[in-house]
């Protein structure tokens, strides 16, 4: 009994063992497996990130047929942290694709701005629409990759066609 | 005699913490049959496996069937998939990957543990485990990168090594998660109240345990020595001097003590294991595809897991089949009812501490 006393009266004055998050801040440790941070400048669009991912979250739309532009789309609350991406990029040690080692904030009042996020985050500003915007995606960079098979196609009929008369006159 | 009532008891409830479903037929409160669902949470994950993902990263779908026995799904899967492709993994790699394990399996412990005092009345002892169980997910989440889904393994090692600074952080941390785990295993064991409410309560002898093929700590509180992780070399437990823990009695009780005892056995072997850590490289490459089948046999925090794979040399496997150790143990628990009081079966069936979104995946 008495010793029972003294416990609780020592759990009073004692510090209490959770955090208040949000309103305090709550860090994550070193290595933490956070946010994918792309950079444009030194990727060299190998579509590695895009195939190994498991739930598809990042997505290259062909923007440009002619000149095969690609644009980098990261979807932060399709992500499921696994790291799978960074560890296949080539081009990871320079900091192409990097793994932050904080959280992304929650889908709340607004979307998360970042550049490093890739195109289509910094394009919606209505946190409803986010996941609408997503799935139009997924359709239109399958459309895009169709279309630029196609192109790649013709522009191959073309040469040989080309190849052909050239053959035929000389 | 009263008329019989039929009283379900999930697929939610207040001391559920998994989707299942039981409809009891009681009699004056005394229990006279049960129909069991296990089914809430499908979600195709097998067929998902052998459609949607190439072998390689096929694991970040399986490590996902469960968030407490992730790296039993893990280690299921790349052990056996090592053996199609036959790659060994180096000796570091297989260390980490039982310290990782056996971290798991503490925390695993410990909530179970928490629950079923909480069903027994225990309220404050449930804030207890859960507060000890944070030392625990911390330290993953400081080794892994993440509370839940630590994702270390990969085909031929692991993702992620431990530096010499994070090792002697686990090391103080553990130490200091035993005394506390120790004082609980004190109450557990002498506690009359808490005697009250579990001993003897849902008793398999161990004919039954074994006529039924009861597995994990349920097993062992029965005297049935059966654990995968003696019984099939999957990851160094001989090295670290694993031993098996058993109970005779049986009960509620027994199962609280005998996953209790595992964890101070886990603590243990995870010390012994940092002390030994050799020295080498954690990754190895591999080549080619699995071609042929196999299967593979690993300890769950639940009891024993299996997995079956088959692949036809094409990136995709042509089968994955995974039968997780709550599943073996529902025929049993449907027979304990049976004679119960109805007031019973929540510390029943929390004592086998079942796993819904592994059964049904
Ligand atoms: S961390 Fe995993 S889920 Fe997220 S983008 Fe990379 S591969 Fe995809
Ligand atoms: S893997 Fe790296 S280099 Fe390749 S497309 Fe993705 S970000 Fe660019």
């Amino acid at each position: 009994m008495v010793k029972m006393f003294i416990e609780s009266f020592k759990n009073l004055f004692s510090k209490p063992e959770t955090v208040k998050y949000p309103f305090e801040p709550f860090p994550e440790p070193e290595g933490f497996r956070g946010t994918i941070l792309y950079n444009e400048e030194l990727c060299i669009f190998c579509d590695k990130c895009e195939n190994v991912c498991p739930p598809g979250a990042i997505l290259f739309e062909i923007v440009d047929i002619e000149t095969n532009k690609r644009e980098y789309n990261y979807n932060p609350y399709l992500c499921i942290y696994c790291g799978a991406c960074v560890d296949v990029c080539p081009k990871a040690d320079e900091g192409c694709l990097t793994q932050a080692n904080t959280r992304t904030k929650p889908l709340g009042e607004e979307v998360v701005k970042d550049k490093k996020l890739g195109y289509l985050m910094n394009r919606i500003t209505n946190p409803k629409e986010v996941e609408k915007a997503w799935s139009e995606l997924e359709i239109r960079a399958k459309e895009s990759r169709e279309k630029y098979a196609e192109y790649k196609k013709q522009q191959r009929m073309k040469k040989r066609a080309q190849a052909q008369t050239k053959k035929e006159n000389s | 005699m009263g008329n019989k009532i039929v009283v379900p008891f999930g697929s939610q409830h207040i001391a559920l913490p998994e989707p299942v479903s039981f409809l009891f037929d009681t009699k004056n409160e005394i229990i006279t049959n049960v129909k069991v669902d296990v089914g809430y949470v499908h979600r195709g994950i097998e067929k998902a496996a052998i459609t949607k993902f190439e072998f390689t990263n096929v694991s970040y779908l399986l490590t996902r069937i469960c968030g407490f026995c992730s790296i039993t799904h893990a280690g299921g899967y790349h052990h056996g998939i090592e053996k199609l492709l036959d790659v060994e993994a180096p000796k570091r790699a297989e260390y980490i990957r039982l310290i990782i394990t056996e971290l798991d399996r503490i925390h695993s412990h410990l909530l179970a543990n928490a629950h079923v005092a909480e069903v027994a009345g225990y309220e404050n002892l449930f804030m207890q485990g859960v507060k000890d169980r944070e030392i625990v997910m911390d330290l993953l989440e400081n080794i892994t990168g993440n509370r839940i889904q630590y994702d270390i393994y990969t085909i031929g090692g692991v993702r992620r090594d431990i530096s010499k600074e994070t090792a002697e952080y686990i090391k103080k941390q553990l130490l200091k998660l035993k005394d506390k785990v120790l004082k609980v295993y004190d109450f557990y064991d002498t506690d009359y109240t808490f005697g009250l409410k579990t001993k003897g309560i849902s008793y398999i002898s161990l004919d039954d345990a074994k006529k039924y093929n009861v597995v994990g700590p349920i097993a062992r509180a029965s005297g049935l020595a059966t654990d995968a992780r003696a019984e099939f070399d999957y990851l160094p437990y001989d090295e670290v001097g694993f031993e098996i823990q058993t109970r005779t009695e049986g009960d509620v009780w027994a199962r609280n003590i005998v996953r209790q005892m595992e964890v101070i056995h886990s603590i243990d072997l995870i010390l012994r294991a940092i002390d030994n850590l050799p020295e080498g490289d954690i990754k190895v490459k591999y080549k080619g595809r699995p071609k042929g089948e196999t299967f593979v046999r690993v300890e769950a925090p639940r009891g024993e897991c299996f997995y079956y794979l088959k692949g036809n040399g094409t990136k995709v496997l042509e089968r994955v089949r995974v039968r997780v150790p709550t599943y073996s143990n529902i025929p049993i628990l449907k027979e304990l009812f049976v004679g119960e009081k109805y007031s019973d079966a929540q510390p029943i069936v929390l004592s086998f501490d079942p796993c819904m979104s592994c059964t049904a995946r």
